[in-house]
């Protein structure tokens, strides 16, 4: 059995607490996963009742990053135990589309988002990939419309199979 | 923060939020629906760009907004090439084009600053900007290798933006205390050297007229001089040489184009002092 101080008890729990609060904070843009699915959450400290939470933009000019600061702040500040919190972004390292879960991934696919391959993506290597699964039929007879989608981190597909207009998620 | 990391950041931010403004100005208008997507996303890239880097020398009293639509035009540092008009499909396509290689050359060379702050959202915007390569590229590739008017079109408009890409490279201010202060890697003008090498095959592999010349249909050549210089060939649009001699746009010398996007630019925050977005 380990044996721990008082001090060291409650501040794993309010760290395990933050961690659980953080999976019902939501993408902005992509409600069906979590901040934590997207693995933009880089790390947590907890110093007394003082949280702070580093944040890893997945795209540099993405608007949601504002949003997604205000959602943690708050989502963490109804945790037990903490009275004061931190928000901090960070760009190291590079958020990278393989930080993204394989329940990340899966959710993704079921919101028709075909995700990102999980590899790690070097950068002479980025571009979309060179076979797109269709998100609603699993079709790989698909095509790319534009590398430029709705937002900064999707492209324009098109499934020949079924014929719907889908979306990728870039890898990057 | 050095007075010189403030001013070549600064530059750095003010290419991006310019030309990202010009790309902006597609939205709705643009040859078909892909590209007026493309042009609102590679606009929202740039722009975000911008703003990152200015939060990097952002501080009590000026906020990121508040540099970036804070300041009088004539405090602006962008390259004068990223003020001008989107005028047709075949400049914005030759600058775009040019611009993205020029960051990519550029911003090769600034991954390598000491500077980790500066060095972390570099290599960010490296990772994006990607994106921005390959949809330019495709883009030249298809016209350079289109019917006779799209040729000439594109030839033309290059022959315009290349007259003027040179400005990108024109020293930073304070440059020299930069490379002192040892945190900026390559100085402008080894870079300048690097673009010119990169256009010179880059054009020649399209079959555009460029350091070779062998489009002969053209309606107008460029070529690199000796000096390094670029210089407009006869029947070139071009409107100035490549880096005025008393210092363009790195001096805060810009046009008219400057003020006219300004205007539009900065008009909500002028008009809503104070107002948070």
């Amino acid at each position: 059995m380990v044996t721990r101080t008082a001090a060291e008890v409650p501040h794993a729990q309010i760290e395990a607490a933050i961690w659980s609060a953080l999976e019902q904070v939501p993408d902005p843009e992509i409600p069906a996963v979590s901040v934590l699915d997207m693995g933009m959450i880089r790390q947590v400290d907890v110093d007394g009742d003082h949280a702070t939470v580093v944040v890893l933009p997945t795209f540099t000019g993405c608007p949601a990053i504002a949003i997604i600061q205000e959602d943690v702040a708050r989502a963490v500040s109804g945790v037990q135990g903490v009275r004061r919190v931190d928000v901090e972004t960070s760009f190291d390292p590079p958020w990278t589309s393989d930080r993204i879960t394989a329940a990340g991934r899966s959710k993704l696919r079921n919101f028709g988002l075909a995700p990102p391959d999980s590899g790690a993506v070097l950068i002479g290597e980025i571009g979309l990939p060179k076979v797109a699964t269709c998100p609603f039929c699993g079709s790989t007879d698909t095509h790319s419309d534009s590398l430029f989608g709705p937002t900064p981190c999707r492209a324009a597909y098109h499934c020949n199979s079924c014929r719907n207009p889908f979306e990728q998620f870039k890898p990057v | 923060m050095s007075r010189a990391f403030e001013a070549v950041v600064t530059a750095l931010a003010d290419d991006e939020l310019i030309l990202g403004h010009r790309h902006s100005e597609w939205t709705g208008y643009a040859p078909h629906i892909e590209e007026d997507v493309a042009f609102a996303s590679i606009a929202q890239d740039e722009i975000g760009h911008a703003s990152s880097y200015y939060s990097l020398i952002a501080g009590a009293g000026h906020d990121v907004d508040a540099l970036a639509l804070g300041r009088p035009a004539d405090a602006y540092r962008n390259a004068v090439i990223c003020e001008r008009p989107n005028t047709d499909w075949a400049f914005t396509l030759a600058r775009h084009w040019l611009y993205d290689h020029a960051d990519d050359i550029r911003s090769q060379a600034l991954e390598q600053t000491s500077e980790p702050k500066l060095r972390q959202l570099v290599t960010k915007i490296r990772r994006e900007e990607r994106y921005h390569l390959l949809h330019a590229d495709y883009w030249m590739k298809r016209v350079a290798q289109g019917p006779v008017e799209a040729r000439s079109r594109i030839a033309s408009a290059m022959a315009s933006a290349f007259a003027e890409a040179g400005g990108l490279f024109e020293p930073f201010e304070l440059e020299q205390e930069a490379l002192e202060e040892g945190w900026l890697p390559v100085a402008s003008p080894v870079l300048r050297t690097r673009f010119l090498e990169w256009a010179t095959s880059a054009l020649d592999e399209l079959g555009l007229p460029g350091a070779t010349g062998r489009e002969e249909t053209a309606p107008s050549e460029f070529v690199a001089s000796s000096s390094g210089d670029l210089i407009a060939g006869e029947g070139s649009l071009a409107k100035e040489p490549a880096v005025v001699a008393e210092g363009g746009g790195r001096r805060g010398r810009h046009t008219d184009d400057l003020r006219e996007l300004w205007i539009a630019m900065t008009t909500q925050y002028r008009e809503n002092e104070g107002a948070t977005w």
